[in-house]
C-alpha cells in the first residue's frame, strides 16, 4: 500500500494493517522467554525498590542501626535497576518486533542466562564484598574504596558479562532486522528520499536506532572495563577525564535506550488500544534518525562540573541534550496524544499504563533539560534533583513494561483486550500514583533545597532533608504496596482464559474505530 | 632563652614527625581533640587503651580485626562497619604517631572551640532554586493538564480528526519550541561558570581532596605528603566582594567541591578530579557561615566529607574586575 504523510497519520485505517502482518514468523520459545523476563523483572523491581525504600528510611533516621549498608545498597539498587530497566524495555522491544523480524531465539535465551550469571556475580560483590562504588563506579573509586580487591574485581567482571551479553544481544536484533528491511530501510532513509515503501513500523526504525546507539555505548563500557583491568594488573593508572567520559557515553547512553526501547513497546502497542494505526513516515524518520545522534551528544551533561573538560564540549552538551527534547515533545508526545485524541480508546490497564508512562516520560524529561543548562546544573548537580528527574522517567518506562507485560499475557491468554480497566486495578494505580507523586515530590523538593544526592545521612546545616527522606520513604512504601499487588494482576493475566470476541482480537480493525477512520480518509 | 635540653627536642622532633604522618595518614578519619570524626577522636586515646594494643592496632589493623579482638569489633559496630585500612606504616612511624598522640597540649586545646552546631528550620529557597522548582512545577502542570484534556476527549463518541490542521499544529509548535529552545540557549550559555581567560583573582586558594577531607592551602597540593609541608590554612576567612579562585584537585577518587553559603544552598561547584585542577571563580557577597561539601560519592565517608569557611565582612575588597558567580540569588 503507497501512503503518504498525509493520510497516514492516525485515524485513517484500521489497526490491523499496521500490527497485524508477519505474525507468522513469531516462534514459540520467544513467547516462553518473555514470560521468563517477566517473572525476573518483577522480582528484581520489588527487591531492588526495597533496597530504595530502605536508603530513603535510613536517610530519614528510621534505620539508623542498618545504616553501614547504605553505600553498597545504593551500588545495587543503581546497577540493578539501571540494567533492569534496559533488559525489561529490551526484552518487550525484541517481543513487539517478533511480528516484523526473526531474531534468534538462541540468543534470547543467551541473553537471559547471561543477565542472571551477571546479576549473580553483582549479588556477590556487594553482599559479600561490601562493593559500594556506586552504579556508575566512576574511575577510580572501585580501585580506592574500603572493600577487598576481589569485591572489586568480581564487580567489574559482573558488567564485563552483562555489558558482552547485551552487546551480543543488541548485534543479533540489528541482525534480524538489517536480514528483513535492509539497515538503511531499517532506519526510513527511504522516507527521507520521498519513498513509503516498504513500510517500516515505527517500533522498528526505534529499535535499530537504539541498538546502533547500544552499541557505540556498550563498545565504550567495554574499554572503561578495558582500562581498569589494565591498571588492575599494570598498576598504570588512566586519565580521569577519559574514564568519565568513555563511563557516561556508556551509562547515559544505556538507560537513556531503556527508554526508547520502552516508547517503540508503546508505538507498537498504544494504537491496538485506539483503534487506530501508528505508522512511520518522514517526520517520525527524521525525528529518530536525528535522535541516535543526539543522544550521543549527550552524555556531555554529566561533565558540566568538570571544568577542565574542553568548553565546546559543554556547550554541546547543552545544545544536545535541548535539542533531544525537540523530536520527543513534536513527534513522540505529539503523535500519542493525536493518536488518543477523541480516539474509539479502550481504556485497558496497558492502555493506562502507556499513557501514563508517557506523561511521566514528559514530566521527568522536563526536569532532565531543567539539569542540563549548565547555569541551573550549577544548583542542582548530584543534589537530589538528580535522582528526582531520572525517577520519574523510570518509573515511566517500568509502567510501559509493566503494560507490556499484561498486554502479552492478555495476548497469550487470548483473552478480551478491550476489557476496561477494572474498579480494582483503578483503585490500585490511584494508590500507585499518589504514592510515587509522593516520593518523587520529596526528592524535587529536597534537590531544589540542595540537598546532596547519595549521602547515608545529613550534616546537621541539611538536616530539613532527613524529614524529606523520611516521608518519601513512606511514600516510596505505599507505591511498592500497591504496585505489588497490580504486579500480581499482571502476572494473573497469563493465566486467564476469557471467552474473546473475534473482532478483539489483536490486530482485528476497531468496530468503533472504523466510522472514524472512514470520516478521517474523507 | 635557654634552648632545650637534648632529649626535649629529641622528643619534640618525634612529635613533630609523628604530627606530620598523623596529617598525613590518619586525619582523614580521626582528630585529635576535634571529636569523632569517621573513626573515633584520639585524643586520651592512651588513658583509655594500652599502648602497646594502640601500636599494634594502627600497625595492622586488618589483623588485629581479623583475629576478632573484641574491643576492635565494637569499635568498627560503632562507627558504621568502616574498617580502619592498613596504612603501610612502620613500627618507627607508629611510635612518632603515639608519641604524637600522647603529648599534650592536643590539637583541640589548641584550637577554637568548634561552632555550636544545631539543626534549624529549613531556609527561604534560594530565588534560583525557587525559579528552578516553580519553573519545573508550572510546566508540569501544563503537561498534566494537557494530558487530561487528551484522555477527557475519549469519553464521548469517536470522532474523526482533522490530520491537516493538526500537522499545522504541529508545525506550529515546532517553530515555538525552536524559538524557546534557542532563546534559552542564547540567555543561558554565557553565564556558564568556566573561568574565562585573562581573569585574575584577588584571591587564589588551593584545594585538596582526598577521602574523606578537603584541605585549604596557600599553595598547590600534588600529592599527600605536600599536605604537611604546604602552607596550610586551618580556618578559611574570605571577605566579601573578594574574588576567589579555588584551584581544585583530588588526591585519590573524583570528588566534587559544593560551596553552600549562609542559606545552606548550593551556591557553586565544581568536581575534584585526580590528575586535573578545576578552577572555581566565585565572588561570595553574603557575610556569614559557608560550607564546603563533598558532591560527588567517594565511598564510605562521602557524608562526611566537608569544611566550613567563614565570610567576613571587616575588610570588603573593592574590586572592578569582572563579576562571577556566588552570588546568593
Amino acid at each position: 500500500m503507497h501512503t503518504t504523510q498525509s493520510n497516514t497519520y492516525p485515524g485513517t485505517v484500521g489497526a490491523a494493517e499496521a500490527v497485524a502482518p508477519a505474525r507468522e514468523v513469531a516462534a514459540a520459545e520467544t513467547q516462553s522467554t518473555i514470560f521468563l523476563w517477566m517473572l525476573t523483572t518483577v522480582a528484581l523491581f520489588v527487591i531492588l525498590a526495597l533496597l530504595g525504600i530502605y536508603m530513603r528510611l535510613t536517610q530519614g533516621g528510621a534505620l539508623v542501626g542498618l545504616r553501614s549498608w547504605f553505600y553498597p545498597m545504593m551500588t545495587l539498587h543503581g546497577v540493578g535497576m539501571a540494567g533492569l530497566w534496559f533488559v525489561g524495555s529490551m526484552a518487550c522491544a525484541c517481543e513487539a518486533l517478533r511480528k516484523h523480524v526473526r531474531a534468534s531465539s538462541a540468543v534470547a535465551v543467551f541473553a537471559l542466562a547471561g543477565t542472571v550469571v551477571g546479576v549473580v556475580l553483582l549479588l556477590v560483590s556487594v553482599f559479600l564484598g561490601r562493593f559500594a562504588a556506586g552504579w556508575y563506579f566512576l574511575y577510580p573509586l572501585p580501585l580506592l574504596g574500603e572493600w577487598p580487591a576481589w569485591s572489586a574485581a568480581t564487580f567489574l567482571t559482573s558488567l564485563t558479562v552483562l555489558g558482552a551479553t547485551w552487546l551480543i544481544w543488541s548485534l543479533d536484533v540489528l541482525r534480524a532486522v538489517a536480514e528483513r528491511y535492509s539497515l538503511s530501510n531499517a532506519l526510513g532513509w527511504h522516507y527521507l528520499r520521498g519513498e513509503t515503501e516498504p513500510a517500516v513500523p515505527p517500533a522498528v526504525i526505534i529499535v535499530t536506532v537504539s541498538m546502533i546507539a547500544n552499541v557505540v555505548a556498550l563498545v565504550s563500557g567495554v574499554i572503561v572495563l578495558v582500562l581498569f583491568y589494565f591498571e588492575l594488573l599494570t598498576g598504570r593508572p588512566s586519565d580521569a577525564l577519559l574514564m568519565k567520559n568513555l563511563t557516561f557515553l556508556f551509562g547515559h547512553t544505556l538507560v537513556n535506550l531503556a527508554m526508547y526501547l520502552a516508547l517503540a513497546v508503546v508505538y507498537d502497542a498504544l494504537p491496538v488500544y485506539a483503534g487506530r494505526p501508528w505508522k512511520a513516515n518522514k517526520i517520525v524518520a527524521i525525528s529518530w534518525n536525528s535522535v541516535l545522534l543526539i543522544v550521543l551528544l549527550a552524555y556531555f551533561h554529566h561533565l558540566y562540573m568538570d571544568f577542565v573538560q574542553p568548553g565546546a564540549l559543554q556547550y554541546i552538551g547543552q545544545v544536545a541534550s535541548y535539542a533531544a527534547s525537540l523530536p520527543a515533545a513534536i513527534v513522540t508526545i505529539f503523535g500519542a496524544l493525536l493518536l488518543v485524541y477523541h480516539a474509539p480508546m479502550r481504556w485497558s490497564l496497558p492502555a493506562v499504563l502507556f499513557f501514563l508512562g508517557l506523561l511521566g516520560w514528559a514530566v521527568g524529561g522536563i526536569g532532565a533539560v531543567i539539569d542540563s543548562t549548565i547555569v541551573a546544573n550549577v544548583r542542582l548537580h548530584n543534589t537530589l534533583w538528580v535522582p528526582a528527574h531520572f525517577h520519574t522517567y523510570m518509573l515511566a518506562g517500568f509502567a510501559i513494561i509493566g503494560g507490556y507485560f499484561y498486554h502479552c499475557g492478555r495476548q497469550s491468554a487470548k483473552a478480551d483486550i478491550s476489557e476496561p480497566i477494572g474498579r480494582y486495578q483503578a483503585v490500585l494505580l490511584s494508590w500507585i500514583l499518589a504514592g510515587a507523586v509522593g516520593f518523587l515530590a520529596m526528592f524535587y523538593w529536597a534537590g531544589a533545597y540542595s540537598v546532596p544526592r547519595r549521602y547515608s545521612g545529613y550534616p546537621i546545616e541539611l538536616a530539613h532533608g532527613t524529614t524529606y527522606a523520611l516521608w518519601a520513604g513512606i511514600f516510596a512504601s505505599i507505591f511498592l504496596l500497591a504496585a505489588v499487588l497490580c504486579l500480581i494482576d499482571v502476572m494473573g493475566s497469563w493465566r486467564k482464559q476469557a471467552p474473546v470476541r473475534a473482532d478483539d482480537r489483536l490486530g482485528a480493525p476497531s468496530p468503533i474505530g472504523a466510522p472514524a477512520a472512514a470520516r478521517a480518509e474523507e | 632563652m635557654l634552648a632545650a635540653p637534648a632529649w626535649a627536642q629529641d622528643a619534640q622532633s618525634e612529635a613533630d614527625e609523628g604530627r606530620a604522618l598523623f596529617d598525613e595518614k590518619c586525619v582523614v578519619c580521626h582528630t585529635n581533640g576535634g571529636g569523632d570524626h569517621i573513626g573515633p577522636d584520639l585524643a586520651g586515646v592512651l588513658d583509655r587503651r594500652p599502648r602497646e594494643w594502640v601500636a599494634r592496632f594502627i600497625l595492622e589493623p586488618d589483623r588485629v580485626i581479623a583475629g576478632g579482638d573484641s574491643v576492635a569489633l565494637e569499635l568498627l559496630k560503632k562507627y558504621n562497619g568502616i574498617e580502619m585500612p592498613n596504612a603501610g606504616l612502620s613500627a618507627e612511624d607508629v611510635e612518632e604517631i603515639i608519641d604524637y598522640l600522647a603529648g599534650t597540649p592536643g590539637a583541640a586545646a589548641q584550637a577554637p572551640p568548634p561552632r555550636a552546631r544545631e539543626a534549624q528550620p529549613p531556609p527561604e529557597m534560594l530565588l534560583a532554586q525557587a525559579s528552578i522548582l516553580y519553573t519545573f512545577l508550572a510546566i508540569s502542570v501544563i503537561i498534566v493538564a494537557v494530558f487530561t484534556f487528551v484522555a477527557l476527549s475519549t469519553r464521548g463518541p469517536a470522532a474523526s480528526v482533522d490530520i491537516a490542521r493538526a500537522y499545522q499544529l504541529r508545525r506550529v509548535l515546532f517553530v515555538i519550541a525552536l524559538i524557546l529552545v534557542a532563546s534559552l540557549l542564547v540567555a543561558t550559555m554565557p553565564q556558564s561558570p568556566y573561568a574565562r581567560a585573562g581573569t585574575t583573582a584577588d584571591r587564589v586558594v588551593y584545594v585538596a581532596a582526598r577521602q574523606y577531607e578537603f584541605v585549604f592551602s596557600e599553595e598547590p597540593i600534588v600529592t599527600a605528603e605536600d599536605i604537611a609541608r604546604s602552607r596550610r590554612i586551618a580556618s578559611l576567612e574570605l571577605a566579601p566582594g573578594e574574588l576567589v579562585e579555588f584551584r581544585v584537585t583530588s588526591l585519590d577518587v573524583t570528588h566534587g567541591f559544593g560551596i553552600y553559603g549562609p542559606e545552606r544552598q548550593l551556591l557553586a561547584q565544581t568536581q575534584a578530579m585526580p590528575g586535573y585542577v578545576n578552577r572555581l571563580i566565585v565572588r561570595p557577597e553574603r557575610t556569614g557561615p559557608y560550607l564546603a561539601l563533598c558532591m560527588e560519592y567517594c565511598a564510605g565517608g562521602h557524608h562526611l566529607m566537608s569544611v566550613p569557611f567563614t565570610v567576613e565582612s571587616a575588610t570588603p575588597v573593592a574590586s572592578h574586575r569582572p563579576t562571577s558567580s556566588l552570588t546568593a540569588n
